[in-house]
C-alpha cells in the first residue's frame, strides 16, 4: 500500500513539477527511502536464503538437508538369504525360508478402533494385545508377530488396518529334524548361528543384509523407495560330509537300541577312514530343531565330539600296537594268564574265568585283564603312552565343532604300579567317541592317519596322510580285531551277515561321586567294516544300559551289527560269501 | 526482410536449448521412475520365487525323506531288504 501511495505521489509530483517543484521534494525523498527500505528487506530475505541454502555454515545447507532427511528419509534393511546346508549328496539339512514379521508403531496403533479385529487375526486375545501395546506405549516400534508364513501375514495385512506394517526376513528350517539336529545346530531369531555347525561356519553361511533408502510420509508409511544403497549378499552353501541315508539308518538303530536297552544316553559316529570324512553322527536323547518350545540344552549336546569318557577295553588294540612295536610280542606269543587274576600293588585284577596260557591275539579277543596287565608290565607305560599320543588321544580332532573336547592323557611325574597298567586297558585317560573312531581309522588306512572333516572333501583334494604305525602292525591288529567278532571273541553279536567285520568291545564303570560305580556302565564298541577292504569305522557308546545286557558285547555290539549291515548295503559292498563273481550271469545280462 | 540480430539468435537458441534440456530432465526422471518400478516388481517376483523355492525344497525333502521312503516301501508296496541269498555279484 505504501508503495502505491508513494508512486502516486511521485507521479503527482512529476506532473506538478512543471508548475513548481519545490513543495514536492519531500515526496521524492519519501519514495526513495521507502524503496530502499523495501529493497533491503527483500535483500535480507535473499541473503538469508543464500546463507542457508548455498553457503556451508553452522545450521546451514548441510544441517537443513540432514534435518529434512531425518524427518522423511529412512534406511531399510534388505534381508539376505542364509546359505543352504546340505549333506554330501545335496539333500537339504538347513534351509532358510522367507517369512514375514508384523510390526506396528504402538503410539499410532493404540488409538485404532479396529484392535478387536486385529487381535483376532493375530490369534491373540484383545486383552493381550492391549497389554502389549501398553508395554511399548512409549516406543515407536513393536513386533506384533514375528516370523509368520507369508500366507498368514498377508491375511493380517489384507485387513488394511492403519499402522500395521510388515517386514521381510528369513527363518531357518531343518527338513531332517532331529536326525541331524545335534550336528547342524541352530540359529537364533536373528539368523545367527548359535550352536553346532551353524555356529562354526557362521561367517560362511551368513548373508549380509543390504540397505535401501525410502521416503516416508507423516504416518511412517513408505511413500517411495529412493534406491538401493547396498545390495544384500546371500550366504554361501555348505555341503557336509554327512551321508543323509546312512545318518537316518544310524539314527534309527541308535534310537531303537536306546529303547531296547533302557539306556539314558547314547552316541554313534561313522567315518570314512580313507578320506577322514565323518559320514554320520547320532545322539540320544534327541531334540527337535524346528521347535524351541520345551527346548532342553542337555538333549542338544553332540556327545560324539563333546563328551569324553574312559575308553576301557576299546583302547586295548592300541596297547597291542605298543606290544607289537616293542618286538617282544607277536600276535601269536603265548602269555600265561593263570590263575585268572593278578595282583598289582594292593589291587586284584580278575578275568571272568581262568583263560590259562593263551596267545596275545586271544588276550584281545577275550579282553583278558590279566593278559593285558602282563603285557603292560613287560612294556612299561612309556611306549603305551607314546602310541596313544601318536593316535591323537588327548589332542583335539580339529573338526571345528563348538565345544569339541580333546580328552585327557595323563601326564604325571610319578606313576604308581597300578596306574601304569590301568592305562593299558583304558582307565585313567579319556577320549571322545570321535577320537576313538579316528584312532581305529589308522588300522583301516594301513597305519596312516588322515585328518577328519565334517565338510565334504573335494574328490580331487589331496588329503595329507601321516604314517603312525607300520603296515605290518596295522594288518596284525586288523586280524586280531576280526577274530574279536569270531566264535571265541567278545563281539560275536557284532557280526554282519555276509561280511567280515572287526572291532573291539568295552565295558566301563561310570564314575560317580564315590569313585567307580559298581552297577552303572558305559557299553562301548568300535568297529571296522569290511575287514578285507577296511574303510568304514563306527564308534558306539551306550550310557547306562539297564538289565543284564550291559556289557559292550551285549549292548553296543548288536547296534554295530545293524549299522554296519545297513552301511555296507548302502555302499554296495560286495559280500564275502559271493566274492567269486558270476561271470556267466554277467555275460547273460550284457553288463555295461 | 528483417535480419535478426546475431545476439537475438543466440538468445533464441539458448532458450530453445533450455527448454529441450528441461524436457530431457523430465523424460529421464520419468524413465528412472519406470525402471525403479520395474526393479521393485522384479524384486517382489524374486521374493515370491524364493518363497516358492524354499517351500518346494522343504516339500521335496519331506517327501523324499528316507524314513518316509522306507515306510512306504515296506508297508504300502510290500518291499523288503534283500537277504544275502538274493545277492548276485556281476562282473562289468
Amino acid at each position: 500500500m505504501n508503495l502505491r501511495v508513494a508512486k502516486r505521489a511521485v507521479r503527482a509530483g512529476a506532473r506538478r513539477k512543471s508548475v513548481t517543484a519545490k513543495p514536492h521534494t519531500m515526496a521524492a525523498w519519501r519514495f526513495w527511502f521507502m524503496a530502499l527500505l523495501l529493497a533491503s528487506l527483500a535483500g535480507m530475505l535473499v541473503g538469508r536464503l543464500v546463507l542457508i541454502q548455498a553457503l556451508d555454515q553452522d545450521r546451514g545447507a548441510a544441517f537443513l538437508k540432514k534435518q529434512g532427511a531425518m524427518r522423511a528419509v529412512r534406511l531399510a534393511e534388505i534381508p539376505a538369504y542364509r546359505g543352504l546346508v546340505t549333506d554330501r549328496h545335496g539333500a537339504p539339512l538347513a534351509v532358510s525360508t522367507p517369512v514375514v514379521s508384523l510390526w506396528a508403531n504402538p503410539q499410532h496403533l493404540a488409538d485404532s478402533g479396529r484392535l478387536d479385529e486385529l487381535a483376532h487375526a493375530l490369534g491373540m486375545s484383545l486383552d493381550d494385545l492391549r497389554k502389549r501395546l501398553a508395554l511399548y506405549a512409549d516406543k515407536q516400534f513393536m513386533y506384533l508377530l514375528r516370523h509368520q508364513t507369508p500366507e498368514k501375514a498377508r491375511a493380517v495385512l489384507d485387513l488394511g488396518i492403519a499402522g500395521v506394517r510388515s517386514e521381510r526376513a528369513y527363518q531357518r528350517f531343518y527338513p531332517a529334524g532331529e536326525v541331524v539336529s545335534h550336528l547342524v545346530g541352530l540359529t537364533n531369531v536373528d539368523g545367527e548361528g548359535i550352536s553346532g555347525l551353524e555356529k562354526t561356519f557362521d561367517t560362511w553361511l551368513e548373508g549380509l543384509p543390504g540397505k535401501k533408502r525410502y521416503i516416508k510420509d507423516l504416518h511412517g508409511d513408505a511413500v517411495r523407495d529412493i534406491g538401493v544403497v547396498e545390495d544384500p549378499r546371500p550366504g554361501k552353501a555348505l555341503a557336509l560330509s554327512i551321508d543323509l541315508r546312512l545318518q537316518y539308518l544310524q539314527h534309527r538303530e541308535l534310537q531303537r537300541a536306546m529303547a531296547e536297552t533302557g539306556a539314558q544316553a547314547g552316541a554313534a559316529v561313522t567315518i570314512d577312514a580313507w578320506t577322514g570324512e565323518i559320514l554320520a553322527v547320532s545322539n540320544h536323547p534327541v531334540f527337535n530343531p524346528n521347535s524351541r518350545a520345551g527346548f532342553d540344552y542337555a538333549a542338544a549336546r553332540n556327545r560324539v565330539v563333546t563328551d569324553a569318557f574312559e575308553p576301557g577295553s576299546t583302547i586295548k588294540p592300541l596297547t597291542l600296537v605298543a606290544a607289537l612295536e616293542s618286538g617282544q610280542f607277536t600276535i601269536d606269543t603265548i602269555v600265561d594268564t593263570s590263575p585268572g587274576w593278578i595282583k598289582v600293588g594292593s589291587k586284584v585284577l580278575p578275568d571272568p574265568r581262568n583263560h590259562g596260557a593263551i596267545s596275545v591275539s586271544r588276550i584281545i579277543e577275550k579282553s583278558s585283564q590279566v593278559g593285558v596287565t602282563k603285557i603292560a608290565q613287560t612294556l612299561g607305560h612309556e611306549p603305551i603312552l607314546d602310541v596313544f599320543r601318536r593316535f591323537g588321544l588327548g589332542e583335539p580332532t580339529l573338526t571345528g565343532f563348538p565345544g569339541e573336547r580333546a580328552g585327557v592323557l595323563p601326564n604325571r611325574e610319578r606313576w604308581s604300579d597300578i596306574e601304569k597298567v590301568t592305562l593299558a586297558f583304558g582307565y585313567g585317560l579319556s577320549a571322545t567317541p570321535l577320537q576313538m573312531a579316528h584312532a581305529y581309522s589308522v588300522f583301516a588306512n594301513g597305519g596312516e592317519r588322515v585328518p577328519l572333516s565334517l565338510v565334504k572333501r573335494n574328490p580331487t583334494e589331496v588329503v595329507p596322510r601321516e604314517r603312525i604305525i607300520s603296515p605290518d602292525v596295522a594288518r596284525d591288529v586288523l586280524t586280531v580285531l576280526e577274530r574279536v567278532t569270531g566264535d571265541e571273541g567278545t563281539a560275536r553279536l557284532a557280526r554282519v551277515d555276509g561280511f567280515a567285520v572287526g572291532g573291539k568291545t568295552g565295558t566301563v564303570h561310570k564314575v560317580g561321586a564315590q569313585g567307580y560305580m559298581d552297577d552303572r556302565y558305559l557299553a562301548l564298541f568300535v568297529g571296522i567294516a569290511p575287514v578285507d577292504n577296511p574303510r568304514y569305522v563306527t564308534a558306539i557308546v551306550v550310557d547306562e544300559p539297564k538289565g543284564d545286557a550291559y556289557a559292550g558285547g551285549a549292548a553296543a555290539a548288536p547296534i554295530y551289527a545293524r549299522i554296519a549291515g545297513g552301511l555296507l548295503h548302502l555302499q554296495n559292498a560286495v559280500p564275502r560269501a559271493r566274492q567269486a563273481p558270476e561271470t556267466q550271469l554277467a555275460s547273460l545280462g550284457g553288463g555295461q | 526482410m528483417i535480419v535478426p540480430h546475431r545476439q537475438t539468435l543466440w538468445l533464441v537458441g539458448l532458450a530453445l536449448g533450455c527448454v529441450a534440456s528441461a524436457l530431457g530432465v523430465v523424460y529421464s526422471s520419468h524413465i528412472c521412475r519406470e525402471y525403479y518400478a520395474t526393479l521393485q516388481s522384479l524384486e517382489s517376483q524374486r521374493w515370491a520365487a524364493q518363497e516358492d523355492y524354499s517351500r518346494l525344497l522343504l516339500q521335496e525333502s519331506t517327501l523324499a525323506s528316507p524314513h518316509r521312503v522306507l515306510s512306504i516301501a515296506t508297508e504300502q508296496l510290500g518291499m523288503r531288504v534283500p537277504g544275502m541269498g538274493a545277492d548276485r555279484v556281476v562282473v562289468q
